[in-house]
């Protein structure tokens, strides 16, 4: 039998469905007189296993899992990587550092030229933070450094 | 009469220097959103939500929302200039309006693009002022009974109106139904999915989503080496279209903008649909189909005024039912929480200047559009010259401060980037994240009405079947229901698997 995307994506949806209800037991489900904080996301779990279970079932005419094409994918894991540590390092480092830093790294992944990659990192940075904290009065993150 | 004064009042609102300066500077930020590619509205809306803190709620909502249609006469831009649509309801434009432009005919296609918009747009908000307050009378019937099932009647029309099949639509709608329940319970106060994160007892918010699904999902699927094209530029004088061309694009023009208002009263991804469906009447309509994919006007003027019809219509459920059709209204929705006022039956009579205020600046701002669109055309097609891998960074700092400004949150932010990881992912799968975010956004009104409702009825789910209006609403989606549900069990293709293919075949061209 072909997998298909179909039987993927219906299986994920039953596999997180058994997840929450796994992780649901301290929530009541109450009565229907009187429902209780588990009742709602129980009856939507139940749904997406009904929902992912008729994707499994009728999966056949989707398109073969193996004709999904990642050559995306190095793109993807680069660019989630560099935002994952700028994010981390956000409030530390502040906006300007963090952000020139993602900015630069981003681009020079491109193949760009690594002086006008800097020059363009931090002076985006630095007309952000001006335009944020100077002209509409909302000032961005501020690291150890003070800016 | 009454609404004609009430009018008055809004253009005395939306005509204020500082209004108008917001409404102007909403229009030409959507339009630049629109006429990039990779930052559709939503992305552009949350990024500039925090911006509007320091505002008040009419300036906020006249600025987000000229966003909104803002992007949808830009993206035209993209797609007649590049072949690449700025937005996802400009796919269709992309096939005549480029092949005008390299027919010599790009000046021509951007002015119908642009005037066939104003109309559009004009007529929209012309019908919005119409039935807008008279519907919002009548949702103030509504109880809790009622507004469960007018919800159960948005998800299930959302399924009936998608592209792709019941199951998948109505799959997306579940996770964002869950993810919704993510927080403190309203009604007993136990925390729920929480995790001992402090942040996540306010529950996941829609910025974070919405941003990390469309905006950054979208960049993570887009190696900067795909986005290649070249610019064409047409000069000012070139931009008038000759009679003929006017003659073509009369009726098309008409026809989208009846169409597109229809179609974005409904749930889903209505302004991309609109257009889709657009093409395919003036395909099916036209003397000369052959002529379609060649350059045929009527092939730029139809779906270019249907998809701003649809933008225009979309905030009809959204003023007067405090329902989101989909993910932009969501956010705008959002938004207008944010300022403290409540989007729902009682706005208009609650917050006359905020509605009102809003309904005249969409007057003021499909003009200003028109003005903005036509001469600064040679600035916008500069912007596109600026390269992809410059310009995808610059778009992922504006999601992480556009989502972390909203409270400050660096878990927000996390949130935003597995979301993108989602968004990467269902794409792969060929599932739609707007049903997700529609899910999200009516959660807690959907839990809070169906609790309140059982608990009002002592437990009696016939409380549903009982009450006039909510068993017309639970009837006409049970009908929706068996629609779908037939199609899905017949061999034959019904007109939104022909819609998926052609979105898949245009997309593949």
């Amino acid at each position: 039998m072909t997998l298909r995307t179909d039987h993927v994506a219906g299986g994920a949806a039953i596999a997180a469905a058994l997840a929450v209800l796994a992780v649901s037991g301290d929530l009541p489900f109450g009565t229907l007189a009187f429902p209780g904080a588990g009742m709602m996301p129980k009856l939507v779990c139940a749904l997406m296993i009904l929902f992912g279970a008729t994707l499994v079932a009728r999966g056949g005419a989707s398109a073969p899992f193996s004709d999904i094409g990642w050559s995306d994918l190095p793109h993807a894991v680069r660019v989630l990587a560099v935002t994952a540590a700028a994010v981390a390092l956000y409030t530390t480092l502040g906006f300007i550092i963090a952000m020139s830093l993602m900015l630069f790294a981003l681009i020079a992944f491109e193949g760009r030229n690594p002086l006008a990659a800097v020059v363009y990192s931090v002076g985006v940075s630095l007309l952000t933070y001006g335009l944020f904290t100077l002209v509409l009065k909302s000032p961005l993150e501020q690291g150890i450094l003070g800016f | 009469m009454e609404t004609v004064d009430s009018l008055m009042l809004g253009f005395s609102v939306a005509l204020r220097p500082d209004v108008l300066w917001y409404g102007f500077l909403g229009c030409l930020v959507g339009t630049l959103v629109g006429v990039l590619p990779g930052i559709g509205p939503l992305s552009g809306i949350s990024i500039l939500l925090p911006i509007t803190f320091g505002l008040d709620a009419t300036k906020a909502i006249v600025m987000l929302a000229g966003i909104y249609y803002g992007s949808q006469y830009g993206g035209s831009t993209t797609s007649i200039l590049m072949r690449i649509p700025g937005e996802a309801s400009s796919v269709m434009t992309c096939i005549d309006g480029y092949a005008m432009a390299r027919n010599g005919r790009a000046g021509a296609a951007l002015c119908i693009a642009a005037v066939g918009s104003w109309i559009a747009g004009t007529f929209g908000v012309v019908v919005l002022t119409a039935i807008a307050p008279p519907l919002a009378a009548f949702a103030l019937r509504f109880g809790p009974p009622e507004y469960t099932a007018l919800l159960v009647l948005g998800l299930i029309f959302l399924a009936y109106m998608s592209s792709t099949s019941l199951p998948r639509t109505l799959l997306m709608a579940a996770i964002g139904l869950l993810l919704g329940t993510i927080g403190i319970d309203n009604l007993t106060g136990h925390f729920r999915y929480s995790f001992d994160i402090v942040e996540l007892g306010d529950g996941i918010g829609i910025v974070p989503v919405a941003v990390g699904l469309f905006g950054l999902g979208e960049i993570l699927s887009t190696p900067s080496a795909t986005v290649v094209g070249q610019v064409m530029a047409p000069k000012l004088r070139e931009l008038l279209p000759n009679r003929k061309e006017w003659r073509q694009s009369g009726w098309p023009i008409a026809r989208g903008s009846v169409l597109g208002f229809l179609i974005g009263l409904t749930p889903g991804s209505a302004h991309i649909i609109s257009s889709f469906l657009s093409y395919a009447v003036e395909r099916k309509l036209s003397k000369h189909p052959e002529e379609f994919g060649h350059g045929a006007v009527a092939g730029v003027a139809g779906p270019e005024s249907a998809n701003n019809a649809a933008s225009t219509g979309a905030f009809v459920p959204m003023l007067a039912l405090g329902l989101p059709t989909g993910p932009v209204t969501a956010v705008l929705m959002a938004a207008l929480i944010i300022h403290g006022v409540q989007p729902g039956p009682q706005l208009v009579n609650e917050h006359p200047d905020v509605f009102w205020g809003f309904v005249a600046s969409m007057y003021v701002g499909n003009v200003l559009l028109l003005l903005l669109n036509l001469p600064l055309v040679g600035l916008f097609v500069n912007v596109l010259r600026i390269p992809y891998s410059y310009l995808y960074p610059l778009v992922i700092m504006f999601c992480v401060i556009g989502v972390y400004t909203v409270n400050n949150s660096i878990v927000d932010v996390w949130i935003m980037l597995i979301m993108g990881v989602l968004g990467y992912f269902l794409r792969k799968l060929g599932l739609d994240p707007a049903p997700l975010v529609l899910g999200l956004v009516i959660s807690p009104t959907f839990e809070l009405s169906l609790r309140q409702s059982l608990i009002m009825s002592n437990g009696y789910w016939t409380i549903f079947f009982t009450r006039p209006i909510a068993l017309a609403l639970f009837l006409t989606a049970a009908l929706l229901l068996s629609l779908s549900l037939f199609a899905l069990t017949r061999k034959h293709a019904d007109w939104r698997t022909k819609l998926a293919e052609a979105e898949a075949g245009e997309g593949a061209q």
